[in-house]
This record gives C-alpha cells, structure tokens and sequence, in this order.
C-alpha cells in the first residue's frame, strides 16, 4: 500500500521489504561520484587485501537506500530527520533487504518515526537507522 | 562523566572551527538520487517544480577538517554513523555554506576500555543565510589499554 497521507499510516505496521542495488558497479559508481574513489568500495580483490571480507558499499550509500525505501512507501514523504549507524560493512554484490516499522506517530505535527534495518541474507544487521518524516493531512 | 571529557566538552563544545562553500551540481545531485534507488521526479527531473538534491545527498559533503586543530587524540577514530536534519530542501544549481563545529563529545567504557565519542556538525545555509540542514558525523575513537 502506498501512503499518501498521516491518517493512511499505522502504528506498528511493517514498510514493503526494499532491496537495494549493492552491486560492485553501483557501490563503484557512487564512491566516484562522490570523490571516495578507493579500491576498497571498487575491488573486491584490493578489499580484501585491506583486511574487509570484500569491497564495501560506502556507509552514506546504505543511507540513502534507506530514505528511497521510504519515498518507495511513501512518495511526498519530506525526510525531518535520519540517524544512521553502521554497525557492519555492507559488502557489494551481496544481497541485503531493508526492513521498516513504524515506531510513533503523531497526528498533530503529521510525523511519523520509524526505525530501519539493513540486513544481509544470512539475516545479520549491517547498518540501521531511524527517520522522522512528515507526511501531508 | 569523567574529568577529561568535561573539560575537553567546555573548550570545544558549540565553536565553529571550519567554514567551506559548495557548489551543488544538478548532475551529481541527479546521480546521487539514481543511485540510492529514489524514483521521484522532484530528485531526478530538473524541470519538476520542486527539483531539489535527495535529503541525505549533504552528508557527502565534507568540511576541511573533521575536527578542530588542537582536539586531543584519544585513538584513532572510526566513522560511528551519519545523522541528517533536514529543514529546507537543497537546491541544485545553487552554493551553499557548511559551518562545521562539535555539537556533542562523549565517553562510554566497556570489557575492551573506553571509547570516546565525538559528534561533528556541519550546519548548511544557502546564500540567502537560511538554515537548511545539519549534517552530523559520529566518530569513535577507542583508547589504548
């Protein structure tokens, strides 16, 4: 179901499962874009040297997956806040899904919290957040 | 909270230590949306009436030191998270300004010693001197034993 305002939102209810695109091209891709061009988030085989299980998706990048799983669920959702900690790499090419919970709402201000988890498929949490957004009456 | 880390809170707390500007380019804005899996016209189309950067595209955006000159080296810091806040939307084709100072310094001790944290801020403005967003960076840094 896609939301499109407060009263459309549950408290407790889960946010489709999002999964992102981890690839090495696309991990490769963003580290250059912005200026993090390194071995480690293009080479798995460099990573590796480096002592990481493999090249990593850029910290930021799992950021951002998270606010497109939000728009994905809630597409005029205004983003207030989002705190994220990366708890472990992601390593590209790799496959991870994103899972959401809606923690708080409140009507009066038209936020709602959820909280966000970016799993690998053995089901281990890499990075995981929380976002404040607002969402039109 | 211990000695060192009140002190270290009173000296460097609150107080801008760096101030750089930004050029925010349509194209790496557009990308950066692409990238991170957003499918809405307002972060991909330029001709959307309310083209704006996608909300965390400022936290790529580094200041020209993370800390302040003299702050004291308790080990060697790793990145603990990313925080944004977002009040006004960034515009592409715009310049804006990051101000950068600590906005929180803690400690926490485990099994393994303590750890110190510190919460650098970098607060955007546009050229107009609207707040539009901060953006925060957690670094952990871990004492030796």
């Amino acid at each position: 179901m896609v939301v499109a305002k407060i009263s459309d939102v549950e408290f407790g209810v889960d946010l489709p499962t999002f999964e992102p695109d981890t690839s090495l091209a696309t991990a490769g891709k963003f580290a250059t874009l912005v200026g993090w061009g390194g071995a480690r988030f293009t080479d798995h085989e460099a990573a590796r040297k480096e002592g990481l299980p493999g090249a990593m998706v850029p910290g930021i990048l799992s950021q951002g997956y998270l606010v497109a799983m939000i728009h994905n669920w809630a597409p005029d959702a205004e983003v207030r806040s989002i705190d994220t900690v990366f708890r472990a790499p992601v390593i590209a090419d790799e496959k991870h899904s994103i899972s959401g919970v809606v923690t708080d709402i409140d009507e009066d201000e038209r936020r709602v919290e959820i909280d966000l988890t970016v799993s690998n498929e053995k089901g281990e949490t890499r990075v995981f957040g929380t976002a404040v957004i607002e969402l039109p009456a | 909270m211990d000695q060192d880390i009140e002190e270290t809170r009173e000296k460097f707390l609150n107080r801008d230590f760096d101030e750089k500007t930004f050029d925010i380019p349509a194209e790496v804005t557009i990308e950066y949306a692409r990238l991170c899996g957003e499918t809405a016209s307002r972060f991909l189309d330029p001709a959307d009436p309310d083209f704006q950067a996608p909300p965390t595209y400022i936290a790529s955006l580094s200041g020209g030191r993370a800390l302040p000159e003299d702050f004291p080296r308790f080990g060697i810091g790793m990145d603990a998270g990313k925080g944004v806040e977002c009040f006004r939307p960034v515009r592409p084709g715009t310049t804006i300004t990051g101000r950068t100072h600590l906005h929180d310094i803690y400690s926490k001790t485990g099994r393994s010693g303590r750890m110190v944290f510190a919460v650098s801020r970098i607060e955007f403005y546009d050229e107009e001197g609207n707040h539009l967003a901060n953006s925060d960076s957690r670094m952990v840094m871990r004492e030796k034993g």
